[in-house]
């Protein structure tokens, strides 16, 4: 074996060594960074459990009425659990929010909606607030259902209406439809295909991941998200605690 | 013994120097900080690299192809209260701002990400104090002028996103130059938007589609998701849809920023004020997402 050879020989050695120890390097950040998650998801436990048990003085009052529309996304593997989405909507009227969208991609919860509504004692739907004069429960919790439907199909039939009445519309030649195309239009097009266009405050996702999983995006123009873990493992001081943060948030809307 | 103990040694050094990195945001040691984000970069571009990889792949390796994000969005905010807590003025944190926003860009492209968005204006911006308006406008004439080397030598298309109607004609003019000069390259990305709302860009990807059957292009019938999304002004690059989006400063809402393109995209809200928010910073975001299980609404 001449020298060049054992030079590349000796190189690709070297180039596996070091690819394999880059390897280790990267997976022990991994380590160090989910060790660290772990620590901060226990310490978040503890304080959870002590807010649960009113230990911490800071959140046995909220001024709730600053939070108008809550929404709850719901992760579909987590959604087929309707005992839990049960519980947290009790934990949610304990609380006194008065109005909640419930959100999965599917649709899961919307199929179990008579069970939801004939379960969670004062709960409405929420087309049907103010239809009844008299309720029985004098604050009642209004239920929205919500799916993937919702989102990019239900603006595209808004859009559709919208485009329908721009080309019947008289108009100039150079008419690019800036008087069809508005947000006010679109709202209103929204409606008319049943659709409620009113932007939540606060948007709490329950599942693995942290995004808002296709949750109307319409109504998402400056409503706070927070990711709150699995369903399965929900805390009724971590929630007090994201809508006691909640009613801190001071929203400059751009300016 | 020597060698056993020169493991354990190594072993704790990294135990404890990568903890600071995460840690402590004080923790300046540039030479150890440099080589190590150097290993990460290496590191992280061979599994973001599947140019060269001509195996055929099992389920592992796919995942691993799946761990970069392609791109990533930028809501930059803290700008002002950066510059607050330091005593100094508006200007002052955004001209910092500006300057972190190009080196964590060149970051990003270093470690594999293809388009990288950022909110640099939105349209609620206008409603700021005059001055402030003009020092941003300002700052975007600058950087346009003095990065165009930066952006041609390493061959970053530019795209700039929004409503252009309010923007100045000095500042339109050197847009149109950048994206003009830029608009042949490909595999790096970087999208600015500027006076943009994702409001208005629904808004206008239903106008375009309107015209476009006004003028007998389409039909009705074919008016779906898919060409709404081809309207939207996020149709100039080859990965519209954002997989990571970081927000600075704590504040934990997407205001405004691409809500159609959103719908699966990860979101990460750290703590910290966009002007200090480094290569650390973003080493954390990256890891944070690469332990993300993503499964884009799709059951398991």
């Amino acid at each position: 074996m001449d020298l060049n050879q054992s030079m590349r020989l000796l190189s690709s050695w070297i180039a596996q060594i070091g690819g394999l120890g880059l390897d280790l390097l990267w997976r022990f950040i991994h380590l160090v960074v989910s060790l660290w998650y772990i620590v901060s998801g226990i310490i978040e436990a503890v304080e959870s459990y002590a807010i649960s048990l009113g230990l911490n003085k800071k959140y046995s009052s909220i001024n709730i009425e600053k939070l108008r529309c809550l929404a709850v996304v719901v992760d579909i593997e987590e959604a087929r659990d309707v005992s839990k989405v049960i519980e947290l909507l009790q934990w949610l009227r304990t609380i006194g929010v008065k109005q909640v969208g419930l959100f999965d991609s599917q649709g899961l919860l919307k199929k179990s909606k008579d069970m939801i509504l004939g379960t969670v004692p004062g709960s409405v739907l929420s087309e049907e607030i103010g239809e009844k004069n008299s309720s029985p429960d004098q604050n009642p919790l209004a239920l929205e259902f919500i799916s993937s439907s919702d989102n990019k199909e239900a603006v595209m039939k808004a859009a559709n209406i919208l485009l329908q009445d721009y080309l019947k519309s008289s108009r100039p030649e150079n008419d690019k439809g800036e008087n069809f195309f508005t947000e006010t239009h679109l709202n209103e097009a929204l409606r008319v295909v049943g659709e409620n266009v009113h932007a939540p405050d606060l948007l709490l996702v329950y599942g693995p991941i942290r995004s808002h999983l296709g949750f109307p995006a319409w109504r998402l123009r400056y409503t706070e998200i927070v990711h709150m873990g699995s369903l399965n493992y929900m805390r009724y001081g971590s929630l007090l605690k994201a809508i006691h943060k909640f009613t801190g948030v001071h929203q400059n809307y751009g300016t | 013994m020597l060698s056993l103990f020169s493991v354990v040694f190594t072993f704790l050094a990294l135990f404890l120097l990568i903890p600071g990195l995460f840690i402590s945001r004080r923790l300046r040691l540039h030479f150890s900080l440099k080589n190590i984000i150097r290993f990460y970069k290496i590191t992280a571009s061979k599994y973001g690299d599947e140019r060269n990889d001509e195996r055929p792949m099992g389920e592992k390796e796919k995942r691993a192809k799946n761990r970069m994000p392609k791109h990533v969005a930028v809501i930059l905010d803290g700008n002002r209260r950066w510059a607050e807590k330091r005593g100094l003025g508006t200007s002052d944190g955004h001209e910092a701002g500006v300057k972190r926003l190009m080196e964590n860009a060149k970051d990003c492209f270093a470690m594999g990400t293809n388009t990288i968005s950022l909110f640099a204006f939105s349209t609620e911006n206008w409603e700021r104090p005059e001055d402030e308006v003009n020092c941003l406008m300002a700052l975007f004439k600058k950087h346009f002028k003095s990065e165009m080397p930066y952006f041609q030598r390493d061959k970053i298309k530019i795209s700039v996103i929004g409503n252009r109607a309010k923007i100045s004609q000095s500042l339109l003019g050197l847009i149109e130059e950048v994206e003009e000069a830029t608009k042949s390259y490909e595999g790096k990305q970087l999208i600015i938007a500027i006076d943009y709302s994702g409001r208005f860009d629904i808004l206008q990807a239903c106008k375009n589609l309107a015209t476009k059957v006004k003028d007998g292009l389409i039909q009705v019938e074919d008016i779906d998701e898919k060409a709404m999304e081809n309207e939207l002004m996020t149709k100039c690059s080859e990965f519209p849809n954002p997989d990571l989006l970081i927000r600075t400063s704590g504040e934990q809402r997407i205001s405004n920023f691409f809500l159609w393109q959103s719908a699966y995209t990860e979101l990460y809200f750290p703590n910290v004020l966009w002007p200090d928010f480094g290569e650390a910073e973003y080493l954390d975001a990256l890891t944070w997402y690469q332990q993300r299980q993503r499964r884009f609404g799709r059951r398991v």
